[in-house]
């Protein structure tokens, strides 16, 4: 099966821009205020997940 | 629409760099993505009174108290006061960072410089490989500006730098991943802007309490992101807060997350591009703050701008002389704070207790990381060898 992807919780991210800053994918954006994942570029290397400040980033499906 | 320059952020690199810019004769325009400059405040909202030197400001409104000096915490509760005497220029004000960033903006545009609001940069403009401006989105419309200079001023996440190929990406080494309440109704009547230090505080970084007024406070938390976990400078704080009465019985009138580079600067310069501020690392690797530096690369910046339109040479080599000056300016400071991070890094609670202690009495003749140096080896001359490399950059 395939690793699961990062996920960020939009209630929860206040857009530090921390994950984008760290990700060596360059796999996040700031939308809208809000940091968003593309899946295709994800490696699952969990960065963004250890580096967000209030945990809004878990895996996808959990 | 054609720009001499064009200036992706209305943060205090940004603006300050339109300032030059604009009052050198030069066309400008700051696109900036929020639809308020400054606000959210994404800030500690310490500053050192030098700022003043910079005449950037007008007026008093951006300040919220005047501060007496520093006061550091080593792990065991060990307190090292920096006071004015000896702090000299380098204590500071506790800001109003969105009026501050506005009133920064203000004078930007009193010099002529452009804003747009609600505009995000989403590329740069190239034609045959050569940058000719930047591709923005302003609410549902796609633009194309022409410029022949583009400005990175996009702080932490900056992905101007990485459209022209200049590696942006931090280490998480490398960035304090932070979080700050607002507190009031608190009991810190205190003229000084706190540091708490510790493996179980902050690892890898600290605690800050910087008082707003009689009442008010920010009260953060930054971690080196290479030792967090999902969501650990939240539960850091909260602990810190809630161990202490004084703080618990506050209530929040502001949460931020935020992000803080601790790395060592990076190129800032390629042919018709510039990085400014936290986009090209200029923030002291030691404290974190960069807003000092943001202003002082900013003017170097906006004046670089300046001649280049009069000589209407836009190369790397051209472009240089802003990189040169900044660097002469704190490259060199920023660099010596740089290694210092990595010997604290290295430092156990106790080496940190004990370094507090024998500083807690000494009367600093002047504030200097020399004279600091100087004081610890003279009491630990075990530290010596850690301290070597330090000593060097410091006399340098
Ligand atoms: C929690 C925290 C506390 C801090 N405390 C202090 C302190 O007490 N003292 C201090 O000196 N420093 C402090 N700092 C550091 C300081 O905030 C920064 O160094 C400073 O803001 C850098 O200014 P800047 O102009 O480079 O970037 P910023 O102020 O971050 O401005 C960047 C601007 O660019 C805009 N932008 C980004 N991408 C785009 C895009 N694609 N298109 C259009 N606009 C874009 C953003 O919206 C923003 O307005 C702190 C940092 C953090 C995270
Ligand atoms: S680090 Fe967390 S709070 Fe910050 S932008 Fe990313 S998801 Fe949002
Ligand atoms: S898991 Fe790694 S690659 Fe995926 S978004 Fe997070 S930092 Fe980027």
């Amino acid at each position: 099966m395939a690793k699961p992807k990062a996920f960020v919780k939009k209630e929860k991210c206040l857009a530090c821009g921390g994950c984008i800053s760290v990700c060596p994918q360059d796999a996040i954006l700031m939308i809208s205020s809000k940091a968003v994942v593309d899946h295709d570029q994800c490696n699952s290397c969990s960065i963004c997940v250890k580096t967000c400040p209030i945990g809004a980033i878990s895996w996808e499906g959990k | 629409m054609k720009y001499d320059a064009v200036i992706v952020g209305s943060g205090p690199a940004g603006s300050v760099t339109a300032r030059f810019a604009a009052e050198a004769g030069a066309k400008v325009l700051i696109v900036e993505r929020r639809a308020e400059v400054g606000v959210p405040v994404l800030c500690g909202e310490g500053i050192s009174q030098k700022v003043d030197d910079f005449k950037v400001l007008e007026g008093k409104r951006w300040i919220a108290t005047k501060m007496e000096g520093a006061r550091i915490f080593s792990p065991n509760g060990t307190k090292i006061t920096l006071s004015a005497e000896y702090a000299g220029s380098e204590t500071g004000y506790v800001i109003y960072r969105d009026i501050f960033d506005q009133e920064l903006a203000r004078g930007a545009a009193q010099k002529g410089a452009e804003i747009m609001l609600n505009t995000r940069a989403v590329n740069l403009l190239k034609k045959d490989g050569k940058i000719t401006g930047l591709t923005v989105q302003h609410f549902d419309e796609t633009l194309d500006i022409e410029a022949d200079v583009v400005v990175g001023a996009d702080g932490v996440e900056s992905r101007v730098g990485k459209w022209a190929g200049i590696q942006t990406t931090l280490k998480p080494y490398d960035l304090e991943t932070c979080v700050q309440y607002t507190l009031t109704n608190i009991d810190w009547d205190s003229p000084y802007c706190d540091f708490f230090l510790g493996k179980h505080v902050a690892p890898g970084g600290y605690v800050w309490v910087f008082p707003k007024g009689k009442d008010v406070a920010n009260v953060g938390i930054g971690i080196l992101a290479s030792l967090s976990v999902s969501g650990k400078a939240k539960q850091l704080l909260d602990k810190f807060i809630a161990a202490r009465p004084e703080l618990k019985k506050g209530a929040p009138l502001r949460v931020i997350t935020g992000a803080d580079p601790v790395a060592e600067p990076i190129q800032s310069v390629t042919d018709n591009l510039l990085l400014v501020g936290d986009a090209a690392r200029q923030v002291d690797p030691i404290t974190g703050g960069g807003l000092m530096s943001s202003i002082e690369a900013g003017q170097y910046a906006g004046q670089t701008i300046g001649r280049a339109v009069e000589k209407q040479r836009f190369d790397s080599q051209t472009l240089l002389e802003y990189e040169t000056l900044w660097k002469k300016a704190f490259g060199k400071k920023l660099h010596r704070n740089y290694v210092a991070k990595e010997i604290m890094l290295d430092m156990e609670d106790k080496t940190l207790d004990n370094l507090a202690d024998s500083l807690k009495d000494y009367k600093f003749e002047e504030f200097s990381t020399l004279s600091i140096i100087k004081a610890l080896v003279t009491k630990h001359p075990s530290l010596l060898v850690k301290l070597t490399p330090l000593m060097k950059l410091a006399r340098a």
